[in-house]
């Protein structure tokens, strides 16, 4: 009797035990801009489904989110699990801050379910698989198509089309000697570079790590800064002007044209209705580029349970839950199922997407890049739009940056 | 009862004693939090000025002696920064304390909606920075601000101004954002100063004619001179050392325009994660901030005297 009560008590203490073990808990760090946020539903799901894993979720602040993932790898407190872009891969590898996920990769039955090319284009300069692509987008040019058809002007597919599209489009409407609608709504601080590139890296032979330096790509340059200082189709603000500006501009009415992807597709449609539109941006200097808006989650090497890290990322990036992620960002779901089910933007936001898609194009996997982002392209770019340096010497800056 | 059996002298010498050690037990608890909070981070600083230091490079920690030093004294946007932050000082301060004087000056007026009026004013100190600093951006907005709509409704201007996207008027701009932020603080002390002033100095005053004027400058000046001194000083450090409006208003553009040495540690360290040369402009700044503050305490306190 007195034996079976002790190990009666030892198999509790021992099952007690092991249920400790089994319990782990996932910080997971994101960050959604939406204030209808679906991470408690898709919580919730995934916890009754893992009974063993808890996940910690910290949706952190954009405009700080790089800053304080580094800070909290350095400092020994970074989570378990993040969402990364693209961008940010070469210093997260160099911090030694990622964890591998080939093998996982290669057991999980949902990697066949993710569009083609994904996986791998998310692939780190290493050749390890760090990254799990949850969203994606690619850039497209949004137009007011009531005003196209008022002035009888088509959608602009080169540059040149684009300078007289957006010249005629700068107009006193009300005739008040002021402007009232600019042609284009130009992102001038942090993240314009997309903006940039579409009128410069589209040229044959330029890019941000070779050819930024030649005839064509200053030329490239110098066709923004002209748009803005000689023909001024830019809003007089656009020097400073970040994503709430051009955005709002645009729903306002301010500006007639601006680049932007599908995650403000509902938005722009809540305030336009059918009077805006979108589509491939512009050709310019023989071909096309368009920022490819990459969002993957990733497992950090110091995650007390990378397995179980890894259930939630994958979690994230499986069919219906994918789309549950997406309906927050407002961008595309990497799942197949779940995009040809996609009924979240009007068709012609999605058909601007697909379309841009094989001229969308990747910031270089390179440590340079985020310096690039953060402050080299916006410090550089204002000073040309102000006259105070030339393009030339803009593009010989972020050569520079590269070179290094 | 043991202490009834000891020796009366050896009583007063503990007593003694512990009146000796009661002041420095007493202040060791927030002279301990300080070093570790304070002290500790800028003998960091320091240290890390002096090597190369790449936050997403932690195993690189080289040193290289004075080299961030010598690299930030070549640096065309720290001599950029420094003359914005000379500016940023010599303006905002003064035109703080001078709104502040006016504004003490007026406070201390018999009128019956006073004590409403000292609640009002000191709204723009009590709000948090980043609040002012989007409050106004959107102020100066040059498409929906309320700034360019008054000044074209009155006709002194003709076009929307983007405010702080020209290079011309963005630091201005920001300058007159902290100043309407920073002015109840002086008003707060110069008002407290002004009523520690006997009212027998200016009814003397009056008897022997003086003017108004005479009477601020010989009574009201003086008296609140020692108040002033110490809020110009304590703003002087925190104007200095403030920059998270611009940061929210401009991020220290257009181009370079509204960078100020502060920022431009800032972005250095935080955003670049380039700690080393970062920390080497934080300690440039804060040597030439002390060096100002003794010349500023060295003069005013002869004047004072």
């Amino acid at each position: 009797m007195k034996s079976s009560s002790i190990v009666g008590i030892a198999s509790a203490l021992a099952l007690m035990t092991s249920a400790a073990y089994a319990d782990s808990t996932v910080r997971f760090w994101y960050h959604f801009d939406n204030a209808d946020n679906p991470m408690d539903e898709l919580v919730a799901t995934f916890e009754a489904e893992n009974p063993g894993i808890k996940i910690d979720a910290e949706n952190v602040p954009w405009n700080s989110y790089y800053d304080q993932l580094y800070t909290s790898i350095v400092g020994g407190n970074a989570p378990d699990a993040a969402m990364v872009k693209l961008f940010a891969q070469p210093r997260l590898i160099e911090l030694g801050a990622l964890h591998p996920i080939d093998d996982d990769i290669a057991n999980w039955d949902g990697a066949a379910n993710i569009e083609d090319g994904l996986i791998d284009l998310v692939k780190g300069g290493d050749g390890t698989q760090y990254y799990l692509p949850v969203q994606y987008v690619a850039l497209y040019l949004y137009y007011r198509a009531d005003m196209l058809a008022e002035l009888g002007l088509e959608v602009p597919t080169t540059c040149d089309e684009f300078r007289d599209v957006a010249k005629a489009l700068t107009r006193d409407t009300d005739g008040d000697g002021q402007t009232d609608v600019y042609g284009f709504g130009f992102r001038g601080a942090k993240g314009g570079h997309d903006h940039w590139g579409t009128f410069v890296l589209g040229a044959q032979d330029v890019s941000l790590t070779d050819g930024i330096t030649s005839e064509a790509g200053v030329a490239g340059t110098q066709f923004v800064a002209d748009l803005f200082q000689k023909d001024q189709v830019f809003p007089p603000s656009a020097p400073n002007d970040g994503f709430q500006e051009i955005i709002g501009a645009f729903k306002a009415g301010r500006t007639a044209m601006t680049i932007h992807h599908i995650g403000s597709a509902n938005g722009m449609v809540e305030a336009l209705g059918d009077k805006v539109s979108a589509a491939p941006v512009p050709a310019c200097g023989g071909g096309s580029w368009t920022a490819f808006g990459d969002e993957s989650t990733a497992v950090l090497s110091n995650a007390e349970d990378p397995e179980a890290a890894f259930k939630w990322i994958s979690f994230l990036s499986s069919e219906g839950h994918n789309t549950t992620f997406n309906q927050a960002t407002g961008q595309l779901p990497v799942v197949k199922a779940d995009a040809s089910n996609w009924t979240m933007h009007p068709e012609r936001f999605v058909e601007a997407t697909q379309a841009s898609v094989p001229a969308a194009q990747l910031l270089p996997s390179s440590s340079a890049t985020s310096d690039f982002v953060n402050t080299v392209w916006p410090t550089n770019m204002q000073r040309v739009l102000i006259g105070e340096i030339s393009a030339e010497e803009m593009n010989a800056n972020i050569d520079a940056l590269f070179s290094e | 009862m043991t202490t009834a059996t000891l020796d009366p002298d050896i009583s007063a010498r503990r007593s003694a004693l512990g009146r000796r050690i009661l002041p420095y037990a007493m202040l060791s608890p927030a002279v301990l939090v300080t070093l570790a909070i304070v002290f500790f981070p800028m003998v960091q600083t320091a240290w890390m000025s002096l090597h190369e230091y790449v936050l997403f490079r932690p195993n690189d920690f080289n040193w290289v002696g004075l080299d961030n030093f010598r690299a930030a004294l070549a640096d065309e946007v720290f001599w950029i920064s420094l003359k914005h932050t000379a500016i940023w000082m010599c303006t905002t301060i003064p035109a703080q304390l001078l709104l502040g004087l006016i504004t003490a000056l007026l406070l201390n007026q018999d009128f019956w909606w006073r004590p409403l009026a000292r609640a009002l004013i000191i709204i723009p100190w009590a709000l948090p920075s980043v609040v002012i600093a989007l409050m106004w951006t959107w102020i100066y907005d040059s498409n929906y601000g309320v700034a360019n709509e008054f000044l074209l409704r009155l006709g002194v201007i003709q076009q929307a101004v983007p405010w702080l996207a020209n290079p011309d008027t963005a630091l201005a701009s920001i300058i007159l954002t902290l100043t309407w932020q920073g002015f109840p603080f002086f008003a707060v002390m110069i008002l407290a100063g002004l009523q520690s002033i006997p009212a027998s100095y200016y009814e003397a005053a009056s008897i022997d004619g003086a003017s108004a004027w005479r009477q601020f400058w010989h009574i009201t000046l003086p008296g609140i001179a020692g108040v002033m001194m110490t809020a110009v000083l304590l703003r002087m450090i925190w104007v200095a050392n403030s920059f998270d409006v611009i940061f929210v208003m401009t991020g220290g553009g257009p181009g370079y325009s509204t960078h100020t040495l502060p920022l431009y540690a800032f972005i250095k360290a935080r955003t670049n994660l380039d700690f080393g040369y970062g920390s080497s402009i934080a300690v440039l700044f804060t040597i030439m901030l002390m060096v100002v503050v003794v010349f500023y305490l060295r003069r005013t306190g002869k004047a004072v005297d």
